[in-house]
């Protein structure tokens, strides 16, 4: 009674990721304010001085996109927690830079999880007949205040996918999905504050792994489902333990997480975090392959979903940058260089 | 937005320029008067993302607004269709900035207007 699934089965048309050019091993971090060692993760995602999330948007947008072979969206949702403004909407900018005037334009928040949420809202549009197609985008340019534990994970980048009706073009069908959300206070940023504030140890049992397991154990119970029916699972990624450990809780093995498991590489990119995890296993993937993807957004929630990999992806292959191309396309940065990139250092 | 900036801004993010329709002879930015055959009757057309790069230069004085990116590359690129452009390079490495480079277009912040703080977005080449 808790599952969330269309009448008319929606499905992912066209995916693109986005990962930032620059990198900043966490040595660099732990350099500057403990003098030495490192973070959980070895590097991390940095967007560089002219990028924010409306350019990163725009860019995995673009892609997703022109893999889908549409020329018209009926709703543009970007979710994130970096907006360039407090008010002015980042899905406008992002609709204007792909010709979209016709369109529903939304920015969504919820911490991480943001991004799925634009894939819920838009699966329902065209799930209801409401839209032929819409883009869901999660996006992010994460910041951690200096010296905290967060800086050494907190990274820019993210996924856009079109969601239309299933037909030939379809990469993967969305079959259902499930939500758990309470009031957590694990984390959080007050208006003009720039960077946010967490409780550290809290933001693991009573947040992660209590909306994620019971996101997942829910969508098991409601469809029967086990973790030895799915090819993939993807899992939000704070940092390189968490989703190993809610894995493991939930009965998935290392090889079906390992595909989607980026945070070692690129950090945290917050609402883009398990969407982009997501692109890296349809990178991949086969026809008649079943992946479950869960988000996790402080304060707190998580959305689950099951989804079921057709034909589509063979044919679309190619047609976008794989997720591991951009990670093989970069250069490593200092913590001067990062500063200087992400607004820390004026002159 | 500057009201410049909002009148152009499908040129910005899209590299939109005009074509005509009597001859086929395309123009970034737009022209109200084709060159080549002098007809008035210009299309709005989106230019192609990919081209090569002409000639270039490193910028380390720079126009108001851009002080903090120096030095950054500053190139023509003559795009498939033969339009040409002034754009700034970036996202690559020193040595693949050169004459002849294979270039992508991609939308970045050109600059932040003063105390508006309106960020302004544009066109700029990632070496491909």
């Amino acid at each position: 009674m808790y599952l969330m699934q269309s009448k008319n089965r929606a499905a992912i048309l066209g995916y693109g990721a986005y990962i930032p050019y620059y990198r900043l091993p966490t040595t660099e971090i732990a350099r500057v304010w403990r003098g030495g060692g490192s973070g959980p993760n070895v590097e991390k995602a940095v967007a560089s001085m002219d990028e924010d999330t409306v350019t990163m948007a725009i860019e995995a947008a673009r892609q997703a996109v022109a893999m889908s072979g549409l020329d018209s969206l009926g709703a543009v949702f970007v979710g994130t927690e970096s907006k360039p403004y407090a008010v002015k909407p980042t899905s406008t900018i992002v609709a204007q830079a792909l010709g979209q005037h016709h369109t529903l334009a939304a920015d969504l928040e919820f911490a991480c999880k943001a991004g799925t949420e634009a894939i819920q809202v838009i699966t329902g549009l065209v799930g209801s007949g409401m839209i032929q197609a819409g883009l869901a985008i999660g996006m992010d340019t994460a910041q951690g205040r200096p010296g905290d534990d967060l800086e050494y994970t907190a990274a820019s980048g993210g996924a856009a996918y079109v969601i239309g009706n299933k037909g030939e073009g379809a990469i993967a069908v969305i079959d259902c999905s499930t939500s758990f959300v309470s009031d957590t206070g694990d984390f959080w940023r007050r208006a003009h504050e720039k960077y946010p504030r967490h409780l550290s140890r809290f933001t693991g049992e009573p947040a992660y792994f209590y909306h994620i397991e019971n996101a997942v154990r829910t969508l098991f119970e409601e469809t029967g489902h086990k973790p030895g029916d799915f090819t993939y699972a993807v899992f939000h990624q704070p940092n390189p333990r968490f989703p190993v450990e809610v894995a493991t809780r939930l009965g998935f093995t290392m090889d079906q997480i390992k595909t989607g498991l980026l945070n070692p590489m690129i950090g945290n990119t917050y609402s883009g975090s398990s969407p982009i995890g997501l692109a890296a296993v349809l990178d991949e993937a086969k026809p008649g392959d079943k992946i479950l993807l869960a988000s996790f957004g402080s304060g707190a929630g998580s959305d689950a979903f099951c989804l079921d990999v057709k034909d589509g992806i063979t044919k679309k292959r190619g047609k976008s940058p794989t997720v591991k191309s951009m990670l093989q396309r970069g250069t490593r940065i200092d913590y001067s260089t990062y500063s200087k990139f992400r607004d820390k250092l004026h002159k | 937005m500057a009201i410049q900036s909002w009148r152009i801004r499908d040129r910005y993010y899209r590299l939109v320029g005009s074509r005509c329709a009597s001859c086929g002879a395309e123009y970034f930015p737009p022209v109200y008067r084709c060159r080549e055959c002098g007809s008035d009757k210009m299309k709005d057309k989106e230019m192609p993302k990919t081209g090569r790069i002409v000639t270039y230069t490193q910028l380390h004085e720079p126009l108001p607004g851009f002080e903090a990116q120096v030095p950054f590359y500053l190139a023509l690129v003559e795009l498939e269709n033969g339009a040409r452009v002034l754009t700034q390079v970036v996202d690559s490495p020193d040595e693949a900035v050169k004459t002849g480079a294979k270039v992508k277009a991609t939308v970045r912040r050109a600059k932040v207007e003063g105390e508006s703080g309106q960020i302004i977005y544009g066109y700029k080449f990632i070496v491909a």
